[in-house]
């Protein structure tokens, strides 16, 4: 029997919750199909000694490594970086670090600004109330008056407490004049909504225990689903389906025992995120008439610099989350040698294990034997360090395709990753890089540390069905709308034209925002199935 | 895969060469390591006891730590694993977490926020002024 509904949704991270939210509070019936299962927070291990144990296996944030049958593996042969994600109702929010960063006014202006890449087909001021709305749901703790934002970028709470690290990285910056502010993060400083506030437990990226970190789950699906929302877990889609004319109608998702459902639907919308919406769209041969499916990928190469300090930084107190922020070096300078810039956050070390990965490079016995205590007590909690986030251009040959033998626990070709990092980014990590040990050392840092590149870095996937006006260069409207099927949209990180160089949520849930209020006011002439 | 007792006993030997006791801090063996704390660790992280075993089985030999360091070249894998297995019983236990001070991801108030000594250190920053590059 084929079921049926009005809005058929692919994934329930930040922006199928968003489109959700919308949707069903316009009174749009919709059906949201999400392969993985809801979490509770008692899953979460943050408040249990074995933290950092089940982080290196149960909640990495590289699917492969998890290895469980609600997530696709990924080919990553030819990629110089692992794409993470999670499946589960939330997404891989469930395992963000919660930085919360507007894009700037420049990042939707690279082509005219910088001569690269393309502009985007709106502007800052155009997403500035679509930002406004998003943080209000998101609880975003920060604090107003940013001088790296024309509107200081204000946020709804006050910021989370700097602690010892910020204050020490801080007055570093100030030392060299730099800017620095303290850290936005979608993490509530104060009860808000469904969100409890947070109490600095410092382990965000293997989820919230404490139910504060904002994630859809708590965020948006709570009303989504009072007010009528179908959301279907351990829902994998596996392809579109299109009727006679082209256009969607409807999805073939599979259940855990592997039985093939058929939801027939007026309108599809891909919230898979960079890698799984090209996947899905590639799977079902759909949208591809420019040829752009899948290619463009952007990651955002990161690069880190850790300090170890003298005095007690009780560096394992949280959020993480990001502490401090700054955007000293994120414009364009051409005569820097590279394009673009990057973003740093600060980040405490985390707890006695965190702190001995990043040491963790030489040789045995510097690391274990008579060494290990005075190691230990010179270091934990001793130390910070600042991640740096790189602007990664477009470039065609970085791109998603389908694995031909690889498939995931359904049998479903999995995604397959060619990603090089590009000679533009290597000059600007390296560039910022030397400035981060600048800051340290400024800062008093006794002994720093630098990794140029993290493999494990693929936090932020855009690009793979960019928007545009033209359908011979672009795969989407700026409303995420599939040029070559009207009725299928797409609103996620997929259609971004560029990445800028911040975390992109905010983004991606503004831009979502902004697509599904789009497509409600102008349903009256949608073209369905 | 479980671990054998010979296993566990290569473990004991090699977990006192990385963890001996002083500075204040309790040594491997003080804690038995090999014991609860190591099945603390394997309940939480199964996978890591099929590369432990094929450690400990090759390192039965090994007396001190340049023994160590080259059964460590050996199998890396096998070693990373180690590593993971005796740095986590260690820091997981109780009296080693007390004896370095920490309290674990303890829960904290974050609504303290920004204090006045934090408002000073961003004056200099809002006084140097808009950062942003117009479009
Ligand atoms: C470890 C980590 C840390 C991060 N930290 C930050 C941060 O600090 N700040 C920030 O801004 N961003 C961060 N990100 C990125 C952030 O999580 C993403 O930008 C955000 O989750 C994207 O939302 P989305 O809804 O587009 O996609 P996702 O959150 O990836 O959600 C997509 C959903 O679709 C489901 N899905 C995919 N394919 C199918 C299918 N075929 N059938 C059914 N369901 C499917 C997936 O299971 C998933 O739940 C981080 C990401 C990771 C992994
Ligand atoms: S720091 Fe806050 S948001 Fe992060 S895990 Fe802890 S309580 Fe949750």
């Amino acid at each position: 029997m084929t079921d049926r509904t009005e809005v058929a949704i692919v994934g329930s991270g930040p922006s199928g919750a968003v489109a959700a939210l919308e949707l069903v509070s316009a009174g749009i019936g919709v059906t949201v199909l999400e392969q993985g299962d809801w979490v509770p927070a008692e899953a979460f291990d943050g408040a249990r000694p074995e933290w950092e144990l089940t982080q290196l296996k149960q909640w990495h944030p590289n699917p492969n490594i998890r290895g469980r049958p609600e997530d696709y593996p990924i080919d990553t042969a030819a990629s110089d970086v692992n794409p993470l994600m999670f499946a589960g109702v939330g997404g891989a929010a469930l395992i963000y670090g919660a930085h919360w960063m507007r894009f700037m006014p420049s990042d939707f202006r690279v082509r005219s600004l910088d001569g690269v890449a393309e502009d985007w087909p709106f502007g800052y001021d155009d997403l500035a109330p679509f930002y406004a709305y998003v943080e209000e749901a998101m609880g975003v703790s920060g604090e107003d008056g940013n001088p790296a934002y024309p509107d200081g970028a204000p946020t709804p709470l006050p910021a989370l407490p700097i602690g010892r690290v910020g204050r020490r990285a801080a007055a570093g910056m100030n030392r060299l004049g730099w800017h620095w502010w303290p850290g936005s993060n979608a993490i509530p400083s104060r009860p808000w909504r469904r969100l409890q506030p947070c109490v600095l437990r410092g382990t965000c990226g293997t989820g919230c225990s404490d139910g504060a970190k904002a994630t859809p789950d708590r965020t948006h699906w709570p009303d989504a689903l009072a007010r009528g929302a179908r959301l279907l877990t351990g829902a994998r889609v596996v392809r579109i389906e299109t009727d006679a004319q082209g256009r969607a109608s409807g999805v073939i998702w599979v259940d855990r025992q592997g039985a093939r459902h058929r939801l027939a639907a007026d309108v599809v919308i891909l919230c898979a995120n960079g890698v799984g919406t090209p996947r899905l769209l590639l799977a079902s041969g759909l949208a591809n008439r420019s040829g752009l499916v899948g290619r463009r990928l952007m990651m955002h190469p990161f690069a880190t610099v850790a300090g170890r300090f003298d005095d007690d930084l009780e560096s394992w107190v949280g959020p993480a989350g990001q502490i401090l922020t700054s955007c000293e070096f994120y414009e364009t300078d051409a005569s820097r040698g590279f394009l673009r810039g990057a973003k740093w956050n600060c980040m405490p070390a985390g707890g006695p294990q965190g702190f001995r990965a990043g040491y963790g490079n030489g040789p045995l016995t510097d690391a274990w034997g008579p060494a290990f205590h005075a190691r230990t007590r010179a270091s934990f909690g001793r130390s910070f360090e600042w991640g740096i986030i790189g602007e990664d251009l477009p470039d065609p040959d970085n791109r998603v395709r389908l694995a031909d033998d690889l498939t995931d626990s359904d049998g479903l070709p999995a995604p397959r990753i060619a990603y090089r990092v590009s000679d533009n980014t290597r000059r600007m990590l390296d560039f910022h890089v030397a400035r981060a040990r600048e800051a340290m050392q400024a800062a008093g840092a006794v002994e720093i540390a630098e990794t140029r590149l993290i493999r494990d870095c693929g936090w932020h996937l855009m690009g793979t069905a960019v928007m545009g006006a033209d359908p011979e260069t672009s795969v989407t409207d700026e409303y995420g709308r599939c040029h070559d099927v009207p009725n299928l949209h797409v609103m996620d990180g997929s259609t971004f034209p560029t990445s800028s160089g911040m975390n992109p949520t905010a983004t991606i849930m503004a831009v979502a925002a902004r697509s599904v209020l789009n497509l409600i006011d102008t349903r009256a002439g949608l073209e369905v199935a | 895969m479980t671990l054998t007792a010979e296993d566990r006993a290569t473990l004991a030997r090699l977990a006192a060469l990385m963890v001996p006791g002083g500075a204040g801090m309790p040594s491997a063996a003080r804690i038995s390591l090999q014991g609860a704390p190591l099945d603390r660790v394997l309940a939480h992280a199964p996978q890591l006891s099929g590369p432990l075993g094929r450690f400990c089985a090759a390192a039965r030999d090994v007396a001190d730590m340049a023994g160590l360091d080259a059964a460590a070249q050996a199998d890396r894998d096998g070693f990373e694993a180690l590593a993971v297995a005796v740095g986590n019983a260690y820091f997981m236990a109780p009296q080693v977490r007390h004896a370095i001070g920490y309290p674990g991801q303890e829960a904290r108030d974050a609504s303290v926020g920004l204090t006045a000594g934090d408002q000073a250190l961003l004056t200099p920053v809002w006084q140097r002024g808009r950062l942003w590059r117009a479009p």
